[in-house]
């Protein structure tokens, strides 16, 4: 008996007002909590309710959820399935709600990632691009070109370590070189471009650097982070979430990413902004919309910029005394100036895993670069026939 | 065994199961280091041993607030009992009952039913998700722990149904026949005398159930859209995220998931020890 | 005479629901069908009207929306404004139907040509555009009430065919053949009333064959089966029901959408195509060639079956010893790797098989050996996958093993012991027998499920080197959601899992039996 009431009591709490559906954890879900609760203080009749959904597996979450009408109203995603979901009529476009002025809270480049075939499909909350973390007492000052960086091979070598750790094998990570070389995943029209040569030069370069020993091979996030916590790596590339795991008493600093000394231009990472978007079955829209107003307010931004260390888009948040004296941020919106955005299309979902592999291939030896690109190119094509 | 072997070869047996068991526990250590260390990444030394202790993880862990300001540890934990202990019932349930007919009686269709229960299990479960998200949306079942239970139950019975078969095959007829003579039902023979008899299948039959409830995380994730319905693998990984996780609250939750299906085991241990038919046959 | 009433009556029952579930289908399909077309066309009919400066149709939300004023700074905000009378108002937030009318206009504009749709906020209304001068002409319709379900009809039918069916019973002979006919039939009269033909087909049919069922003395014979066998009815009923509803459903489900391909949320048919595709794969040595992986699989679960059962079993064995000492601790202890999460631990295992820095090549190094790179070539990278799913697996064997030892009377092994045998021939001869009806199931059971086992290949070498350790689930499973929520894809890749596991079993059964029979 007590079990059924026990099921009943489980069975009868249910969401109402608004639902947002969201991946963060640690200080990020901390910072999005005050600011909800803000809401919730001024709107108490229109309640908003955050979910925390896992990580893994949220986007597939959403695609099957929402066609259904058991999705949230909201959500925050990174951008790169803006495209794939656009034309899927999972989410809503915004721009009847949105006018010049709100337009002009963010900066140019992260409003234009939620842009997708000439329509605006969510507000910018967050970018995440990858910067240059370095040890001070490693790394005196931060290095100004690869050629610099790969000097500190052999120092760290000598401590049984490496100059710099990365997630090499991902494309998220390879990007800074990618883009550094000349190389792009897709040109401006969206169509595919990835086996050039540029491309490939990036690859050879980024091999390179794990045979010279200047990098760990397929080093993924939890062994960069270990490897940088205990002084075995000198640097790391990595985003603004890596500040929180870092351990105390190690010191560090962020810089821009340094000049690629073979060509002479900047390693310029992915910039993936995270967006906060609306269902296309909400059923109350405009107040939909209202929260996203406010959660994407400079107010809010500078609650999230202060205390989860979000670089938020928002120019205005930058003049708040406490985040201005922020000088990681300052880094990172430095590094802004020097980052590709994640591009939208629908196809670029499907590049990473292909990119993976070949990646994998080219840096043991098994493939000659350019030709493995090629086979990449023709692989997305393949699926992109249909 | 009626003589006890020599003692060189007692000696290499408990050496040998020693070293296995110290494989096996090893990665389990190791989880339990990174839950009782302080900080968010792997350290890298091999060993098992944690340099510091602190509770800081389990604090965070069961510290964790819902947006109503509610502890989401508690209600989730919650949420797992009554899911598994609830697939535990109904499985154990549907699969006995299931399991006593395919043994006993006789009628036609008995072969194909058998073998159904092994083909339906073929079909990559990873790729039913999908199509089982559409019914239980249909049934109205998503996002309720009914729903849930249901689902486990009915992944648990094709291997529960085989086990209790095997069992029940193995079981004299005697008692049954002489119970039948005496004017009892067939469910009275079902209840008095056969259950009680098979307890040994009915501890894995158990067991079995309630781990496939209690570890479950995929359905429970894709199912499941309020956090106050979560169950504790769910909560788990949500603490993995894009970029960076905190591997030490995940490590926490994995210790602390695992502590009850230990104890569960424990409890039905003595079932599967003690040959409790071995007097039957001789009466 | 009664008991022949009574007989028709009951399979008039039986299959009359059958065929009122048929109709209640059908209705609702129509149902669904016809109040899409209605709206469509009021749109369409709407949009039409305004386009040529008439009015609108009634209860239809018609408006005339200007051309869009893009914003000088960012070209994805554009005002638009709406002509209401004589004067113009722009479109805003606070009138209910702005934003349809906006989105419908801006649709319009990029794909240069009229449309009629579905709204896609699910509400059932239809959106219609059409060109106006420089103009864009928009209509939306209101929701309309679904048709409610026609109980009466459905009662009314029900009735009439169960007076025909006893009509025709008590007349007897070829009139009792007539009116059960007749009677089923008469249930498809709603369904010729909307049109709905397959369904018409379809009851027509049930009719047909319950009738000829009758003809030939099954009907009756299936329930005197049934009430002959009701207590095993009953007592497989509950776990029959379940399966039909949570696995049976989906199953099928997943075997037609193999025939379906989903792109951007909409189904298309495709026949065979999916299958073809998968079979045909891109070159015997490409690693993502299906056959190469069809062999991994197999040679995946081969190696892990046989370790698991050698291993649990020796284990099972060993802690059943009256004098092994601290059996109940080893027991629990042993049973750790089933206990935690698989997803958990097959993580960690993911970090001790990591090249520089995992546990494993840490140890090897204090050992003195070199380390192993796990993931660069293939045997090492099998191996990796192999060695985890071991750990995770042998405790359910064990396990088993466990309670089906528990099961062996000791007299068997002291009357062995006093003729003389062997411990080996007491094994082969006395505990095999034993083990065999239980581990049977554990092992066949086991094979399939490492056979689909996702979770280690993905998290541990995720098909490293290059995608040659996948196996088919996990290349299934990149199908659906790597490679664009090919949905169809995977659903056709489950099916062929599963024709190949079906085929594998009952090929294996034959096997068994005739090893048996020569034996």
């Amino acid at each position: 008996m007590k079990v059924l009431a026990l099921l009943c009591l489980i069975a009868c709490s249910d969401p109402h007002g608004i639902v947002l559906w969201h991946a963060y954890n640690g200080a990020e879900r901390a910072a999005l909590e005050e600011t909800a609760q803000a809401w919730n203080r001024a709107n108490p009749d229109h309640p908003l309710e955050l979910v925390a959904v896992p990580f893994d597996g949220f986007g597939d979450k959403l695609s099957s959820a929402i066609p259904r009408g058991n999705g949230p109203d909201l959500f925050i995603y990174p951008q790169d399935r803006i495209g794939d979901w656009a034309d899927s009529n999972v989410i809503e476009p915004i721009e009847f709600w949105v006018d010049d002025a709100r337009a002009d809270r963010f900066r140019a480049d992260a409003m234009g990632a939620m842009a997708y075939r000439g329509s605006l499909w969510g507000l910018p909350m967050t970018i995440k691009p990858l910067a240059l973390y370095y040890r001070t007492d490693l790394v005196p000052t931060p290095p100004r070109t690869t050629n610099e960086l790969v000097a500190y091979t052999k120092k760290m070598h000598d401590r049984d370590g490496y100059a710099l750790a990365y997630a090499n094998v991902d494309l998220y990570g390879h990007a800074a070189w990618l883009h550094g070389f000349g190389g792009r995943v897709m040109d401006s029209d969206g169509k595919l471009a990835i086996a050039t040569p540029e491309a490939a030069e990036a690859a050879a370069f980024a091999k390179e650097l794990v045979k010279s020993g200047a990098v760990p091979d397929d080093a993924q996030a939890p062994l960069v982070t270990s490897l940088f916590n205990e002084g075995r790596a000198a640097m790391a590339m990595s985003g603004p979430w890596f500040a929180a795991d870092i351990r105390p008493g190690v010191p560090w600093k962020v810089a821009t990413l340094p000049i690629i000394s073979a060509t002479g231009q900047y390693a310029a990472p992915f910039a993936s902004a995270e967006a906060l978007a609306m269902s296309a079955r909400a059923k109350d829209k405009d107040g939909a919309f209202a929260v996203m107003d406010f959660l994407t307010s400079d107010a809010a931004a500078i609650v999230r910029a202060k205390e989860a260390h979000q670089v938020v888009p928002n120019p205005v948040a930058y003049l708040d005394r406490d985040v201005a004296a922020d000088s990681t941020l300052a880094s990172f919106v430095a590094q802004l100036e020097h980052c590709v955005p994640l591009p939208t299309a629908p196809a670029m979902r499907m590049v990473w895993t292909p990119y993976r592999t070949a990646l994998g291939d080219i840096f043991a030896g098994r493939s000659d670069p350019g030709q493995r690109l090629i086979k990449v190119e023709e692989e997305l094509e393949g699926y992109l026939r249909r | 065994m009626t003589r006890q072997p020599r003692l060189a070869t007692r000696i290499v047996a408990h050496v040998a199961v020693i070293v296995l068991v110290m494989v096996v526990l090893y990665p389990v250590m190791l989880v339990c280091k990174k839950a009782f260390e302080p900080g968010r990444d792997f350290a890298l030394s091999p060993s098992p041993i944690p340099h510091t202790v602190t509770f800081d993880h389990f604090r965070t862990l069961f510290g964790q607030r819902g947006s109503h300001g509610e502890y989401l540890f508690v209600r989730q934990a919650l949420n797992s009992v009554v899911a598994a202990l609830a697939t535990t019932v109904v499985g154990v349930f549907l699969s006995c009952t299931a399991a006593y007919a395919l043994s006993r009686f006789k009628f036609p269709g008995r072969k194909a039913g058998l073998t159904t229960f092994v083909v339906v299990q073929m079909f990559p479960a990873t790729l039913l998700i999908m199509p089982l998200y559409v019914v239980l949306d249909k049934l109205g079942l998503l996002n309720s722990l009914t729903g849930l239970v249901l689902v486990y139950s009915t992944t648990a019975i094709p291997f529960c149904v085989w086990t209790l078969k095997g069992y029940f095959d193995s079981l004299p007829r005697e008692l049954e026949e002489a119970a039948r003579i005496d004017g009892a039902s067939a469910w009275l023979i079902f209840r008095k005398i056969i259950l009680p008899l098979a307890r040994p299948g009915l501890a894995v039959t158990a067991l079995f159930s309630f781990m496939t409830a209690w570890n479950e995380f995929i359905l429970a994730s894709t199912f499941m859209t309020s956090e106050s319905r979560y169950t504790l693998p769910v909560l788990i990984q949500s603490s993995v995220g894009e970029f960076s996780s905190q591997y030490g609250i995940f490590a926490a939750g994995a210790i602390v998931t695992s502590v009850p299906v230990m104890a569960v085991f424990y409890v039905l241990q003595k079932y599967l020890v003690g040959g409790l038919t071995a007097g039957a046959v001789k009466g | 005479m009664t008991g022949f009433v009574h007989r028709q009556l009951r399979d008039f029952a039986i299959a009359g629901a059958f065929a009122i579930l048929i109709a209640s289908v059908a209705f609702v399909a129509v149902r669904n069908r016809e109040l899409i077309e209605r709206q469509l066309g009021l749109a369409d009919r709407s949009a039409a009207a305004l386009a040529e400066d008439r009015e609108p149709l009634p209860t239809v939300h018609g408006a005339l929306i200007g051309p869009a004023l893009p914003s000088p700074k960012h070209a994805f905000l554009r005002h638009r404004e709406v002509r209401e009378g004589a004067a113009w108002r722009t479109l805003a937030s606070s009138r209910p139907d702005d934003k349809l009318f906006y989105d419908a206009a801006t649709r319009f504009d990029r794909d240069h040509q009229p449309f009629v749709d579905l709204l896609r906020d699910g509400s059932g209304r239809a959106v219609a555009a059409r060109a106006h001068g420089t103009e864009v002409a928009v209509a939306v319709t209101v929701p309309i009430a679904p048709a409610s379900y026609p109980l009466l009809v459905m009662i009314g039918v029900l009735g009439l065919g169960a007076a025909l069916t006893a009509a025709g019973a008590l007349a007897g002979g070829v009139a009792a053949r007539i009116g059960a006919f007749a009677g089923l039939a008469v249930l498809a009269i709603p369904t010729l009333l909307w049109h709905s033909w397959f369904a018409a087909l379809a009851i027509g049919l049930v009719a047909l064959a319950v009738v000829q069922l009758q003809r030939a003395g099954l009907t009756d014979r299936l329930a005197r089966g049934l009430h002959h066998h009701r207590v095993a009815v009953s007592f497989l009923a509950p776990a029959g029901l379940a399966m039909l509803a949570l696995v049976a459903a989906p199953f099928l489900l997943g075997l037609i959408l193999g025939f379906y391909d989903h792109h951007q949320g909409t189904w298309s048919f495709v026949g065979l195509h999916n299958f073809v595709e998968i079979l045909s794969g891109n070159g015997l040595d490409d690693p993502l060639n299906f056959w190469f992986t069809l062999g991994v699989t197999v040679l995946w679960t081969t190696c892990n079956v046989v370790l698991h059962v050698v291993i649990g079993v020796a284990l099972a064995l060993l802690l059943s010893r009256k004098w092994m000492r601290g059996k109940g601790v080893f027991r629990m202890l042993l049973i750790l790797p089933w206990a935690i999460p698989n997803y958990i631990t097959a993580l960690m295992w993911h970090g001790m098989f990591d090249g520089q820095y995992g546990a494993i090549n840490s140890l090897l190094h204090a050992m003195g050996l070199s380390g192993v790179s796990w993931w660069t070539s293939w045997l090492p990278s099998f191996a990796s996958n192999v060695i985890t799913n071991t750990w995770l697996g042998f405790p359910f064997m064990m396990v088993v093993a466990l309670g089906a030892l528990q099961n062996i009377p000791t007299e068997l092994y002291e009357a062995a012991a006093v003729d003389g045998a062997s411990s080996w021939q007491r094994f082969r001869h006395i505990t095999l027998p034993h083990l065999r009806p239980a581990l049977g199931p554990a092992v066949a059971l086991g094979s399939i499920w490492t056979f689909n086992m996702f979770n280690v290949i993905y998290l541990v070498s995720n098909g490293k080197p290059g995608g040659t350790t996948n196996i088919l689930v996990t290349d299934a499973y990149r199908w659906a959601f790597e490679r664009g929520d090919r949905y169809g894809m995977a659903a056709a890749y489950g099916t062929i899992i599963f024709g190949i596991l079906l085929l594998w079993n009952v090929l294996g059964g034959r096997l068994v039996r005739s090893k048996e029979a020569d034996a």
